[in-house]
């Protein structure tokens, strides 16, 4: 009882024991704001491998492979795991944007309403009629809840849904694509998260000198893109390139994915590689054959090459675990190899194995897993290196009870003297050491909290006041710093601080434990 | 009638940087129950370690066979446990620089003798009664007014008497205080003795009075000369 007395008193009259509360809150701050950014980093890490890929994907890269509406009808099938699956075709390209630049970028070929049953899609296109600004903009300046945009922005909206965009002349709807909103550097992302667009035209210089004036939204301009067609066994066709308009464009807040990708039609983009259903050209010909009445030498076919797709995406039922998807994915694949043997890839080089990756067939997790490992892990050194440098508040604690110690020696004589045995003298301080972890942490939660909660605006406030832009998006993929306080990781941390704090109280308790009490009562 | 308190041969040396220092070179000191003994002597003559070692505060020398029984009871025997025990239920000490807890009031200063001896449980179902006796006490010291002071707003004199007090909390059997005046004007020590005095009337407290002080001594039943590290009788 009279050490929770001295404890309590010992706090309240003290200037340096609340000097080591504050070290103990700035470290639990310090080391719960570094797991919270980077834990949730991971987890937008994670949810973002999600975006456009489903629950499981089963890919033969860049050539692709057949028959993939017998695969998705047969996954469908299976309605019990499989809640639905779409094709896909990803490929690598160039795109000229409308200011001339060509960049390079991911092109996924989509039919719009069959990805949709997939993925949500549709919701991350960016140019439609809002009807209140995103919580951060202030003074409501996001184009999108402009009055005089609004029948723009609903346009664009249809436009975007159906990837297609009326032809200005004969009001048709032609095939459109979608580009990321980082794309064409032509939308400027906002403090308040929102994108404002060059409203005014800007100049456009041509090789005779003269300048065209074009205006910066990008649904009203177009697009070039250039794809290299491969045959089925990877051989070049040739390149080709077709300018399509923007219909509208996509903001997924992964900037790697919004810098870097488009949408486009599936069909237009398998017609382009040559993916399409075609003539099959025999392996090897006679060259050297008489010509034909155009003038060539006749090329033999074997018949009907059927189209091909790159992907398909498999979106699994409610609560159904990603492993039983993924085993019932390969179960399906294997029925599908045998039913079309010979034309499609075989199970066995689809479904890799773990001494030999890539597997082809996975799910989000596994296509993530070496980047997710390398920033968990990162995560975990980022942590543990903090906790180290909160050893500085223990061996602050450390010090400041050896002098309170120093100071005290007499009280310890005093106790001892009228009956405290040295175990409840060495608690005196055991408890007052715990008392500050306690309270530290609690302080240090809280102070975490409230940063990680604000870091957004706090690193905004940070770039207006001293120009310093730490979160650079394209370096760290995602547009905001996320922000996720976990209760879990709140909980150990604050252990952690208790329990370095109890650390650093123990060499002052043991040593107030053993003082010769005739010499702790003579100590001036 | 028999010691309460049995000093046999207690010998203490001190080692002060290469050098020992003999202190107590065998001090032998039976003192009986409700006698009141005054120890005398000059200043370094071992006085104050005496009156550690009689309440268990210190050990006599190891391989000396000193020893010192109290009721019976060897303190050499005791574990360190029992030593606590001894200390917080037999003995109350009064020290000449009166030490108390700065940080603590008054009455906490008093209380918290009882809170060692009680432990938290014991402490928390007997509060009222602990409270009320630390009152009592300090009423019998002529302290009511003062119970949540600071030892720092008090003078010398009501410090001690505080420390009496305090000392008295346990009702411990045995009372050793080490030149309880010694810090006071004439006065207050006065005031001071008279206050052991008269609670010595009524309960009939042995104590050991270490002092250097003749006038002081002269109210004691008997009084030893330390000189030394040795007694040499009244």
């Amino acid at each position: 009882m009279y050490a929770s007395l001295l404890t309590r008193r010992y706090l309240s009259t003290k200037l340096m024991p609340y000097v080591a509360v504050l070290a103990v809150t700035v470290c639990t701050a310090m080391v719960l704001v570094a797991w919270s950014v980077m834990g949730g980093f991971l987890d937008k890490l994670l949810a973002s491998g999600r975006v456009f890929t489903g629950d499981v994907t089963i890919t033969w890269p860049t050539v692709g492979f057949a028959h993939s509406d017998d695969l998705i009808r047969r996954l469908e099938a299976r309605n019990d795991h499989v809640a639905a699956a779409a094709p896909l075709i990803q490929t690598m390209g160039v795109i000229t944007l409308p200011d001339d630049q060509v960049v390079p970028i991911t092109i996924r070929g989509i039919d719009p309403v069959r990805y949709a049953r997939v993925v949500d899609w549709r919701g991350v296109l960016y140019w439609k009629p809002i009807d209140a600004p995103v919580p951060k903009d202030r003074a409501a300046e996001d184009p999108r809840l402009d009055p005089q945009w609004r029948a723009r922005m609903e346009a664009a909206l249809r436009d975007g849904l159906s990837m297609s965009r009326p032809d200005p002349v004969t009001g048709k709807p032609v095939p459109a694509a979608v580009p990321g909103i980082e794309v064409s550097g032509l939308s400027r992302r906002q403090p308040g998260a929102w994108y404002e667009f060059r409203k005014e035209s800007f100049g456009k210089p041509n090789a005779d000198g003269s300048i065209d004036w074009v205006g910066g939204f990008m649904p009203d301009r177009s697009v070039t893109v250039r794809v290299l067609p491969l045959d089925s066994k990877g051989r070049d066709v040739a390149l080709v390139s077709k300018t399509l308009p923007v219909a509208n464009e996509f903001r997924t807040d992964v900037f790697e994915i919004d810098k870097r990708s488009m949408l486009m039609p599936i069909d237009v983009l398998q017609k382009l590689l040559k993916m399409d259903e075609s003539d099959a050209v025999a392996a090897e010909f006679n060259p050297y054959e008489p010509p034909g009445p155009d003038g060539f030498a006749p090329v033999p076919t074997t018949g009907r090459s059927p189209a091909r797709v790159t992907s398909v995406v498999v979106k699994g039922q409610p609560g159904v675990a990603p492993d039983a998807l993924l085993n019932t994915c390969l179960a399906v694949y294997r029925e599908f190899a045998d039913a079309h043997r010979g034309i499609v890839p075989s199970y066995a080089a689809m479904r890799g194995n773990e001494r030999f990756p890539p597997r082809l067939i996975q799910t989000w997790e596994m296509s993530q897993a070496q980047f997710v490992g390398a920033v968990r892990n990162e995560t975990g050194v980022v942590v543990t290196l903090l906790s180290f440098i909160s050893l500085v508040a223990s061996i602050l604690i450390l010090a400041i009870f050896w002098a309170m110690i120093s100071e005290k020696t007499r009280d310890i004589g005093i106790l001892r003297a009228i009956g405290a045995s040295r175990a409840g003298v060495g608690w005196v301080w055991l408890r007052y050491g715990l008392l500050i972890g306690v309270i530290g942490g609690l302080l240090g939660v809280g102070l975490a909290y409230t940063v990680a909660t604000n870091i957004n605006e706090i690193h905004e406030w940070l770039g207006r006041a001293f120009g310093v832009q730490i979160w650079n998006p394209a370096v760290y993929y995602f547009t905001e710093i996320p922000r996720k306080v976990d209760p879990a990781n709140a909980a150990k941390v604050f252990l952690g601080s208790v329990g370095f704090s109890l650390v650093g109280a123990l060499v002052p308790a043991l040593r107030a434990a053993w003082m010769d009490p005739v010499r702790a009562l003579r100590f001036e | 009638m028999t010691a309460l308190l049995s000093a046999t041969n207690l010998q203490k040396t001190y080692r002060l940087g290469r050098v020992d220092v003999p202190v107590l070179r065998g001090v032998s000191l039976d003192v009986r129950a409700g006698e009141f003994i005054a120890i005398v002597g000059a200043s370094g003559s071992g006085k104050s370690t005496l009156l550690h070692l009689l309440g268990g505060l210190d050990r006599p020398d190891r391989g000396t066979g000193g020893d010192v029984t109290f009721d019976g009871r060897s303190l050499g025997s005791l574990s360190a446990a029992g030593i606590d025990r001894y200390r917080s239920r037999s003995v109350g000490f009064v020290f000449q620089f009166y030490h108390l807890l700065p940080e603590l009031t008054v009455l906490q200063n008093v209380a918290i003798a009882a809170m060692i001896r009680l432990g938290r449980v014991g402490y928390l179902r007997q509060r009222g009664v602990v409270t009320a006796r630390a009152e009592e006490l300090l009423g019998l010291v002529g302290l009511s007014h003062r119970l949540r002071h600071r030892p720092a707003e008090l003078s010398g004199g009501e410090r001690q008497r505080v420390a009496i007090a305090r000392a008295l909390m346990n009702d411990p059997p045995l009372l050793l205080a080490d030149e309880p005046t010694g810090n006071l004007d004439r006065a207050s020590g006065l005031g001071i003795l008279e206050a052991l005095v008269t609670q010595r009337g009524q309960t009939g407290r042995t104590i050991v009075l270490v002092t250097h002080d003749a006038e002081v001594a002269a109210r004691a039943d008997r009084t030893v000369r330390l000189v030394d590290g040795r007694l040499s009788g009244a």
